[in-house]
């Protein structure tokens, strides 16, 4: 039971900061991706992904020519 | 990059039973968030492990992080004498986890999972309302960010404002 309680009240305090995240959530992405199918979210998620390494790629490069 | 389709169907086509969750299952359910890699809680049980260490032989997994040339050995004894493993594979980055805290092993999990379709193969996932259970109960402070898009996600799709 007391564990229980501890729990309970661990995630209590969560909320006011999950609260505080949820205002900045960009719900028209999410709108958008809801428009989608399961596997073009998956699509999607691949191209950002490939984005992200071309980033850090180019990142590093810039780097390394200072 | 993590093929996650080609992953999916690696396991899927082994019939190795197991379960999407963290950032892949946020993927499947909306969310706009990047994650680099898939996660599946996966079955505990003989068979099962010996159809994952078969499917996932020909991808040479090995411990990601880990300096190269590690005698690590991918073998049935190996996953049950463990429990949770994060991979690198010729496909990606994948973790495999008996267990997650907060949700239990695959038997618990597979009592909160919808099916979805990816890359022409159903898989179970992790449903949105566990999901969030879950990622609430590690109590990561990096998960906080993503279980207020995953409320929003709810919301969205329950209807409400």
């Amino acid at each position: 039971m007391k564990a229980d309680g501890q729990q309970s009240k661990s995630r209590g305090g969560l909320d006011p900061v999950i609260e505080a995240y949820r205002k900045d959530v960009d719900v028209t992405l999410i709108r958008e991706n809801l428009r989608l199918t399961v596997d073009q979210r998956f699509q999607q998620l691949m191209k950002l992904q490939e984005f992200a390494e071309d980033l850090q790629r180019a990142g590093r490069k810039a780097r390394s020519q200072k | 990059m993590t093929d996650f389709g080609a992953l999916l169907r690696l396991l899927t086509e082994n019939d190795v039973e197991f379960i999407i969750v963290g950032g892949a299952a946020a993927t499947a359910h909306g969310s706009a968030r990047l994650t680099l890699d898939l996660a599946i809680v996966y079955k505990r049980g003989s068979t099962n492990i010996a159809r994952l260490v078969n499917a996932l032989r020909p991808v040479q997994p090995y411990l990601r992080g880990a300096p190269p040339g590690l005698p690590f050995d991918w073998s049935a004894q190996t996953i049950e004498k463990g429990l949770n493993f994060t991979l690198i594979t010729n496909l990606g980055a994948l973790d495999l986890l008996g267990e997650i805290v907060g949700g239990g092993g695959y038997e618990q999990l597979s009592l909160d999972t919808i099916t979805i379709e990816v890359a022409g193969v159903s898989c179970q996932c992790i449903s949105l309302e566990r999901l969030i259970q879950v990622k609430r109960a590690a109590g990561r402070l990096k998960d906080l960010e993503a279980v207020a898009e995953l409320q929003q996600i709810l919301s969205e799709t329950q209807g409400e404002s």
